[in-house]
């Protein structure tokens, strides 16, 4: 792929996937408990080889880009930055070296489903994790908020696995 | 330089991660900075787009809480209200014992057109309203308190096969039985009229004061035609009735505070 294809395709993805958070998902109420948080998607479909001070900007962006619509400066982007900053190691982490990366960015379909799993369900918590602690932000309510960080991990969790099995269906 | 090269991920993803933090915790003082007014309004702008849009597949639960809210505001109008002024009047007097009370009510129910009619009040237990409580307007007769709720009272209207009032003819005391024979609601018969009493129109029925309804005086009606029987012992009249009711808008409810010791004397004089 082209690197023009990548940059158009990652630009897409990231307006996209800011609008469907804002616009549809926060929107939805599943309970009250399950706050689904998909837009991070794109950190986790960003190349291989970009460099880390791109991939943190690029954090930051979208994080602000979801903040900025639900009026929780920092909040997004907090949990966004870490997620990117932690993004290398666990890449490092669970792959046995850089030859068993195919492709230019991670999918399900060329690195495998434990793989893949292990990749974002992390990514995923970490971001999670961050994000209601902050918005919570007491101490008294520490189970709630951890009950909520698992629940809506599992839930994002589908939703990019769906979207993954949907948008790059495994060549035959 | 190299330490910097070195670590630079580690450096800048603390630097951003405290501008971010600062910027959560800080959020309100940024508020006030002409950038939120930029992205404000353009998240505003998408965010109104979307709703123009979306707001389309939520119309039917629009639709039910404008309802909801306009049924919660037609119960705050004061039409919705119970008006519970409690207030009775009484006159009071040194020499003569008081006997009997009046309780004002606004009638909320009432029919002339049906064989036996009925009256709805707007007072109840609450306000002192009692069963078989005599129900008056002015000076002139309505009906009997049949039945009473806490808000509310039923009076069976004198407009019924069930009212039968203990009246009397006013010059001369002479006990009659007035009731309603149904049709006209502004006429009654008077029945039982000894043949000896001198019967013309014009002959005004008071209340009796015999039974415990209602006080003695009490007008019911005027004479307008009679017959005079040839065979049987009692005289038939026609009454029109004094009381309007086809136009009641306030009754007002006799409470005769000496009931209870003329029952009790009636309860003793039995037993004995």
């Amino acid at each position: 792929m082209t690197t023009s294809k990548v940059v158009f395709n990652n630009v897409l993805r990231f307006f996209l996937l800011i609008l469907i958070q804002v616009l549809v998902l926060n929107n939805i109420y599943l309970g009250g408990l399950i706050n689904p948080y998909f837009y991070i998607y794109f950190i986790l479909l960003l190349p291989y080889e970009i460099p880390g001070s791109l991939l943190l900007i690029l954090s930051f962006l979208v994080g602000a880009g979801v903040d900025v619509f639900t009026n929780t400066m920092g909040m997004n982007i907090s949990a966004c930055l870490a997620m990117g900053f932690a993004r290398p190691y666990v890449i490092r982490r669970i792959s046995s070296g850089p030859d068993s990366l195919i492709g230019d960015s991670p999918s399900l379909k060329n690195q495998g489903l434990k793989w893949f799993l292990y990749y974002s369900g992390s990514l995923i918590l970490i971001h999670h994790f961050v994000l209601f602690y902050l918005e919570a932000f007491r101490f008294t309510e520490f189970f709630t908020t951890f009950f909520r960080t698992a629940m809506s991990s599992i839930f994002t969790l589908m939703l990019v696995l769906i979207s993954e099995y949907f948008f790059y269906p495994k060549e035959k | 330089m190299v330490f910097l090269r070195k670590h630079y991920f580690i450096l800048l993803f603390l630097l951003l991660e405290t501008i971010s933090i600062s910027l959560f915790f800080n959020f309100n003082e940024f508020q006030n900075t002409a950038m939120y007014g930029v992205t404000s309004t353009f998240t505003g702008v998408i965010n109104r787009t979307f709703r123009n849009i979306s707001e389309y597949f939520s119309l039917k639960k629009t639709n039910q809480t404008l309802v909801e809210e306009l049924a919660k505001l037609h119960s705050r109008l004061p039409d919705a209200y119970y008006k519970s002024d409690a207030y009775s009047f009484y006159r009071n007097d040194t020499i003569y014992q008081l006997q009997y009370r009046y309780i004002s009510a606004k009638v909320i129910s009432n029919t002339t057109n049906k064989r036996n009619n009925f009256l709805m009040i707007s007072k109840g237990s609450l306000q002192g309203v009692r069963n078989h409580m005599g129900v008056i307007i002015g000076n002139r007769i309505v009906g009997q308190i049949v039945s009473v709720s806490p808000h509310f009272s039923w009076i069976i209207s004198m407009l019924n096969k069930d009212s039968r009032i203990s009246g009397k003819f006013k010059k001369n005391n002479q006990l009659v039985n007035v009731e309603w024979p149904g049709g006209n609601y502004r006429y009654g018969s008077v029945k039982e009229v000894p043949k000896h009493v001198e019967i013309k129109k014009g002959d005004t029925i008071i209340t009796s004061g015999n039974s415990d309804i209602f006080p003695e005086g009490i007008l019911i009606g005027t004479i307008s035609d009679f017959t005079v029987a040839t065979e049987e012992n009692f005289n038939y009249g026609t009454i029109l009735f004094s009381t309007d009711f086809n136009s009641l808008g306030y009754v007002e409810i006799v409470v005769d505070l000496m009931r209870k010791e003329k029952e009790d004397l009636k309860a003793t004089f039995k037993s004995e």
